[in-house]
This record gives structure tokens, C-alpha cells and sequence, in this order.
């Protein structure tokens, strides 16, 4: 117990100290920037699994239940064990949280979420016999996620987008609040579905007896397929969302599509695009494996992908400003004149590509689902479950990418145009009059 | 026997009442999905609510550019119960929108639309238009403000049709501007044309569901008979033959016949009614507590308003604020593109198959649209909130 104090002591006491009257300067704010990204990235990565748990738990209950299949069953199941195994370290954060501000509504969903999700768990066979129940127990859980994904939204949207906070209605509302959400709802929905692939994964491979290896190969394949069919959203739904910033939030969207983020943003539509190529892969390598008819179109498939990926990966500009971009000569197309890459332009080439993500993507989807009745569960390769694993690592990336560009979009502001980080009001005029 | 017996039976010697209203109340339907199947009859009834409170709106409306907004204006101001009527007749059209779209989206997913009720659903998808065209007519006459720039992005929209864009702007505006033809012609589409085609197309409709009965998700009709006294006989050939089991495989029984029936009446009836009064008093207590709104005249030379697109428009207008100006010609191809899809539908997927979880190459690219639209309209109408 002795070492114990010794060792925690010194950390309480470092807490205790009074912070600096200064914000951090130089490489210390360098420093300060990388510790807080750091930990940001890993509250949204472990946030939105969480989240998309508590949502996709029970839509795969009650699709065992319409389907009558014992696999979807272990599968929400699985998923109902982690969630509270999850909640079971951070209810405490919780149960502080309301201790110590009982009128933070955001900490009081929260709580809704972490009882509903103990509740649908444990009550998963005494229920048995009354699934109706059960079934809605989880559909309380899943709003309660929600929920709790919307109060956090309001916070980080508000941010971006300010509005008058004397107004509850405004202030939940406003701007980017709800595009926000429905964009983070959908990518923690197809996050959860690429991460349990990826476990899934793991799982087949160290599976001994043949139930096992069949539950994980199917499960895989069902974490991909439900997360790709989500992924396809996206495209419209962030396309929308940053509509909504350049609409209200002008200086923060031009720093993404053309300042020093652009080229961020370009590495995020080539992810994306990577993303597709590699599940339509993994489609095509499923079917092959037991001879199940349409792998050869999902190749060809994947090579449209890889089109589309270069036309959505060629670049505007790689100047860090658009100052730079017109220096050079490269702010308008060739054709009048300019020397840029026309397909480098977002419009409407970089929109073409999305909606050729978006159409090729689905196909793929349909076609794998036709195949799907010519496939032995359990059978799978090491190679198809490599390719689950690459995609939870490239699903972490994508939101750790759109994290890093959402929250450095409205810099230095910390309240977009009203706050700067070190709390000054208003210090700068946060909407440059570009010509883009 | 009363007298009243005795007038109805020689009506019935004179018409044949009894046995037609015995044909159309006994019929034997499924009992799974019996309450999906009331979204028909709440169309049917929303429908017939939208022509009875049209009829008294017309006893009042004047469809010219100076009369038209002052009309509605006494109505509003003037005639509590006109007043209502305008409401009910706006609320059951919003109502009716959501309400044959869900009707269509049950169809879709069920597999409803596949051999031998092709032309059911050829017919419900001109329904689903006409409604949508009379919605979006409908719109023009109030001739206020909101009216007005409907009419002006509506018409415009128009001139993106390939080689004559322009002819059917110029013949349905009259002019080449928005003005007094433009109002008076397309008081005629709505009053006139479109219900003569609407309603003929009802009677399509009903008679081809008759013909082939309703029909849920895992089963088909067959034509199994029940009579009132609840013993299953088949029918006799003359009234209803028997039908090929669809898909024409012997051996899929379950596709064959419903597993359990009931009769049309009471039971189908009931649920029908308890549906469709539902949606009747919430029309009536929107249209009460909030009623038609009606905005300031139509003025062509303002530079202050804002034009907002009905509800039902979102999805549309979300999309044409997110492409580029480049793309706007495909979007506008696309309800075009999605009508023809949906018309051809039952001719391309000609799989018997109807389990929703067994038909991919349908489901997945229908799933997707419907939630497009639905995501659409959220999106637009949280950017319509904070404009």
C-alpha cells in the first residue's frame, strides 16, 4: 500500500497544483496540442464504438428475431457483453459526472445509456420467453445512444457553427447540429460493424471447433457488409455537412477545401476510396473461396474503384494557402487560361467521384448478397480475415482524419469567430474573402 | 316483413345490390399483415376527404391573380368553418403524401408488385404521381408569396426537359413569366385534369385487387374461400376462379395460399376503419389547432422573401443545393429516371421470390433510396430552420 502512495502521491499533488496563468507557448504548445489531439482521437474512437454497440446490438436482436436465426442472437449478444464490460470501468466517469455538475444534461444521458445497456444485458435470459420485451428494452438503449450522441453534438457543433445561446431550441438546432449527428450516428453504426469484422477476425483464426470457426467467418462477413452498407451514406451525408459550414461557418470551410487543410481532405476522399477498394477485395475473395458466382464482377469492380479513387485523389493545388495557389498561376481551370489539374477541382469532379463511389459500392453490395446463398461458412482463408483487420485499422483512420480536419477547421478559434483558444473575444476576423 | 325490407328488396330485384355488397365485404384476406394493408384504404380515404373538402373550397376560390389570395383571405379571416375546410384540405394532402408513400414502400418490400399484380402496381405508381401532382399544383393556388415562388421554381424546373424544356414552360406559365394564365391553367390541372385521370385509376386499382386479393409479406393469394359461417370451401369457378399458385412451382405451397384468412368483414374492415378514423381526427385537430397558412400576396418585384420549399420538395431541393451547377440537369433527371424505374420494376425483377432477405439486387438499391430521401429531408429541413 506504502509503494502505492508513493507512487500515486506525487501525481495527486502535481493535480493539485495550480494550473499556470499562461496558456502553453512554443514547444510546450506544440507538446500541449499533440497530448490533447492524442487524447481526443482515442475519446472518439473509443466513444463511437460504444455508441454504434448500444445502437447495433439491438437491430441485430431484432433481426435474429424477424429471421429466426440463433447466430444473429450470439452475435447481439456479443456486442450487449462488451458494451457493458465497457461500462463497467466508465460508469464511474457517469456517476462523477453528475456528482459534480447534477444539471449537465449531457451526463445524465449518459447515465440513461450505461442503465438501459445493464438492463437489456442482463435481462437477456430471463427475458427469453418474453422477446417483445427484451426487444424494446434495446430499442430504449439505442435511443439513449443516440441521444447521448446528439447532446455532445450540440456542444462540438455549436462550436463550429454559434448561434444565439440564449435560445435552448437555436442552440440545439443550430447550424451543423443535426447534419453532425446524422453523419456521426451512421459512422459509428458502420465503425462498430468494421470493428467487431476485425475481432471477428481474430476470433476465426484462433477458433478450434468448426461451430466457432462458421459463427466468426459469417459474423466477419456480416460486420463488413453492415459497415460498407453504411459507409455508403456518407458520401451525401458529409457532403451535406460541409455544405452547412460553408453556408454559416465560411472561414473554417475555406481553410478545409483550400487552406492548409485541403491537403488533409484530400487524403481523406482518397481513404475513403481505399476503404471501398478494400472491402469490394475481401467481397470478391469470399465468394471465390468457396465458388460462389460473381466474384469475377466484383474484380472488375474494385478496378472501377480504383479509377474513381485517382479521380477523387488528384489534387487542386498542394500549396498550403490559396495565396500560393494563385501566385502560381493555379486558381482557375486550363481552359480559361489557368494551369491546374481540372480533375483536381472538388466541383464537380470530386462530386462525380463520390456519387461513382456511392453506385459502384452498392453494386458490390448486391452482388456479394447474391452470392452469399453459395457460401460455406467457416471456410474462409487468412488472407479474408487480414482484409477485416486492414479495415477496422483504416475505419480508425478515417475518424481520426475527420476529427483532426473538424477540429482544426475553426482554429485559432476555439468558439468559431467568437472565442480564441487562449479565451479572448473576438480577437480576428475569422471569414477570409477568398476567390476561390 | 317491414316496410323497409320490402323497399330494399325490390331495390335489390331492380339493381342486384345484395349480392354485390356481399361480394365486396365477403372475401376472404390474409390475417398476417392485416394492418399493413389499411394504408390502402387510408389513401382511398384521404383521398376522398382531399375531393369532398375541394369541392366546397371551390365554391369560394376565384382562380385569378387579383381574387384568388383575397378569397382565401375572407376564408381565413372571415368563415370559421371555411376556414377548417381550407385546413383539412391542406393537412389531408400532407398526410396523404406520407401516407401513399409508406402504402408504396410496404408494396415494394413485400414483393406485392410481382406475377399476377403487375399492373396493381403500374397503376399505384400513377396514383403516387397524380397525388404528387396535385400536391405540388395545389400549391400554386393560395397566390401568396410562398405560391408565387413555387410557381416560379416549379415552372423553371420544367426547361430542363431535353428538347422541348422550353415549350413546356412557356405552355404551362402562358407567358414568359409567372402570371394570370399560369394561375388559371393550372387551377384547371388540378380541379379538372388530374382527377379525371386520378380517379378512373382508382377504379383500376381496386378492381385489379380484387381480382388477384391482397396479398403479405411470406404468402399469396389464391382465392381460398371462406364463407360467413367460417367453413373454408373453395369458390365457385364462375365467381372467382382459381388462380394459378404464383410463383407457378408446385411444390412452394407456402407461395401458393395465405396460411390462415379472415373475412373482409368485420375483421379487415374494422382495422381499415380504426386507421383511417385515426388519421382523419388528427387532420381535423391540425387543421384546427394550426390551420392553412396563408402568407402576404404574391409580389414579383420583392427582394426580401425567402422561398421555402413544401416539405415534400426537401429531399429534391437538398439535392439541388448540393450539387454543382454542373450536375443540376442529372438531379432533375432523376425523379424523371425514378418514376420509369419504378414503373418497370415488376417487368425486371421477375424472380418469384418475394422474402425481403432473399431478393438483394432489389432490396439494397431500393433500401438505399429510401433512406436517401428520408436523410435528405432531415437535412433540408434543419437547413430550413436555420435560415
Amino acid at each position: 500500500m506504502s509503494e502505492l502512495i508513493a507512487l500515486v502521491g506525487p501525481a495527486l499533488h502535481m493535480l493539485a497544483a495550480e494550473l499556470p496563468s499562461q496558456a502553453p507557448q512554443g514547444h510546450n504548445r506544440i507538446a500541449a496540442q499533440a497530448a490533447i489531439g492524442s487524447l481526443f482521437s482515442l475519446h472518439i474512437l473509443i466513444a463511437g464504438l460504444v455508441s454504434g454497440a448500444g445502437e447495433l446490438g439491438p437491430a441485430i436482436e431484432f433481426l435474429g428475431f424477424v429471421r429466426q436465426r440463433r447466430r444473429y442472437d450470439r452475435l447481439a449478444h456479443g456486442l450487449g457483453r462488451f458494451v457493458t464490460l465497457y461500462f463497467s470501468f466508465s460508469s464511474a466517469i457517469a456517476i462523477l459526472l453528475i456528482t459534480l455538475l447534477p444539471l449537465f444534461i449531457e451526463a445524465w444521458t449518459f447515465v440513461l445509456q450505461v442503465s438501459l445497456a445493464y438492463i437489456w444485458y442482463y435481462t437477456w435470459e430471463p427475458l427469453r420467453a418474453f422477446k417483445g420485451l427484451h426487444m424494446a428494452i434495446g430499442g430504449l438503449l439505442a435511443i439513449a445512444s443516440f441521444l447521448q450522441v446528439y447532446m455532445i453534438d450540440i456542444i462540438a457543433s455549436y462550436m463550429l457553427t454559434p448561434t444565439n445561446p440564449q435560445n435552448p431550441l437555436r442552440l440545439a438546432l443550430n447550424p451543423t447540429s443535426y447534419p453532425l449527428t446524422v453523419h456521426r450516428t451512421v459512422g459509428n453504426l458502420a465503425y462498430i460493424g468494421f470493428a467487431f469484422g476485425a475481432f471477428c477476425a481474430i476470433r476465426f483464426l484462433r477458433a478450434r471447433n468448426p461451430e466457432d470457426k462458421a459463427f466468426y467467418d459469417w459474423a466477419g462477413s456480416f460486420g463488413l457488409l453492415w459497415g460498407v452498407a453504411m459507409t455508403l451514406l456518407q458520401p451525401i451525408v458529409g457532403y451535406s455537412y460541409a455544405k452547412e459550414i460553408q453556408l454559416h461557418s465560411y472561414g473554417s470551410w475555406y481553410k478545409m477545401m483550400f487552406g492548409t487543410l485541403s491537403p488533409v481532405f484530400l487524403w481523406q476522399i482518397t481513404l475513403l476510396g481505399i476503404m471501398f477498394i478494400t472491402a469490394t477485395l475481401y467481397f470478391g475473395r469470399r465468394l471465390r473461396t468457396d465458388g460462389a458466382r460473381g466474384s469475377g464482377l466484383l474484380r472488375a469492380m474494385s478496378v472501377g474503384l480504383v479509377l474513381t479513387t485517382l479521380l477523387a485523389a488528384m489534387p487542386y493545388h498542394l500549396g498550403f494557402t490559396y495565396a500560393d495557389v494563385a501566385a502560381a498561376g493555379l486558381d482557375r481551370p486550363f481552359w480559361e487560361g489557368g494551369l491546374i489539374n481540372p480533375l483536381g477541382s472538388m466541383i464537380p469532379w470530386k462530386v462525380l467521384a463520390l456519387m461513382f463511389y456511392t453506385l459502384i459500392a452498392i453494386a458490390a453490395v448486391v452482388w456479394y448478397l447474391r452470392g452469399l446463398p453459395g457460401v460455406v461458412w467457416g471456410g474462409a482463408r487468412r488472407g479474408e480475415q487480414r482484409i477485416l483487420m486492414l479495415m477496422a485499422v483504416l475505419t480508425m483512420l478515417m475518424i481520426v482524419t475527420m476529427g483532426f480536419i473538424r477540429e482544426n477547421s475553426r482554429g485559432p478559434f476555439l468558439i468559431s469567430g467568437q472565442m480564441t483558444i487562449e479565451g479572448q473575444q473576438n480577437t480576428q476576423n475569422p471569414q477570409p474573402t477568398p476567390t476561390p | 316483413m317491414g316496410r323497409i325490407a320490402a323497399a330494399y328488396n325490390w331495390f335489390d330485384e331492380r339493381t342486384a345490390i345484395r349480392s354485390l355488397i356481399r361480394k365486396g365485404l365477403y372475401e376472404a384476406v390474409p390475417v398476417r399483415g392485416a394492418w399493413f394493408y389499411t394504408l390502402g384504404s387510408a389513401t382511398l380515404v384521404l383521398i376522398l376527404l382531399q375531393l369532398i373538402t375541394g369541392i366546397f373550397l371551390t365554391l369560394l376560390y376565384v382562380p385569378s391573380v387579383t381574387e384568388a389570395w383575397a378569397s382565401l383571405h375572407y376564408l381565413s379571416q372571415h368563415d370559421a368553418f371555411g376556414s377548417i375546410v381550407r385546413g383539412i384540405h391542406l393537412w389531408s394532402a400532407y398526410i396523404l403524401l406520407f401516407v401513399i408513400g409508406l402504402h408504396m414502400v410496404r408494396t415494394f418490400f413485400s414483393g406485392s408488385y410481382k406475377r399476377p399484380r403487375e399492373l396493381n402496381w403500374v397503376t399505384g405508381v400513377g396514383l403516387f404521381v397524380l397525388v404528387l401532382a396535385m400536391a405540388i399544383t395545389g400549391a400554386f393556388l393560395p397566390w401568396d408569396q410562398a405560391a408565387y415562388w413555387t410557381a416560379v421554381v416549379v415552372t423553371n424546373i420544367a426547361v430542363y426537359t431535353p428538347f422541348i424544356g422550353s415549350f413546356l414552360r412557356a405552355l404551362w406559365r402562358g407567358a414568359d413569366t409567372v402570371g394570370p394564365t399560369t394561375l388559371s391553367r393550372t387551377f384547371g390541372i388540378h380541379v379538372w385534369l388530374i382527377p379525371a385521370i386520378l380517379f378512373p385509376l382508382i377504379g383500376a386499382h381496386l378492381a385489379l385487387l380484387r381480382k388477384h386479393g391482397e396479398f403479405g409479406s411470406y404468402v399469396n393469394y389464391r382465392g381460398a374461400y371462406r364463407s360467413r359461417e367460417g367453413v373454408d370451401v373453395p369458390p365457385a369457378p364462375k365467381q372467382r376462379p382459381i388462380e394459378p399458385p404464383y410463383p407457378a412451382v408446385p411444390t412452394d405451397e407456402l407461395w401458393a395460399a395465405p396460411l390462415e384468412t379472415e373475412d373482409f368483414y368485420p375483421h379487415q374492415t374494422f382495422k381499415d376503419g380504426v386507421v383511417s378514423a385515426a388519421l382523419v381526427i388528427l387532420v381535423f385537430i391540425l387543421a384546427v389547432a394550426i390551420g392553412a397558412p396563408l402568407e402576404a400576396i404574391a409580389d414579383p418585384a420583392t427582394t426580401s422573401y425567402t422561398p421555402v420549399p413544401e416539405w415534400f420538395f426537401l429531399p429534391l431541393d437538398e439535392l439541388l443545393l448540393l450539387v454543382p451547377q454542373q450536375l443540376i440537369p442529372l438531379v432533375l433527371v432523376l425523379p424523371t429516371g425514378g418514376v420509369l424505374l419504378l414503373l418497370a420494376l415488376p417487368f425486371i425483377d421477375r424472380d418469384p421470390e418475394r422474402n425481403p432477405f432473399e431478393r438483394p439486387a432489389v432490396m439494397v438499391p431500393g433500401a438505399f433510396a429510401v433512406l436517401f430521401v428520408v436523410i435528405l429531408t432531415l437535412l433540408g429541413s434543419g437547413r430550413l430552420f436555420n435560415l
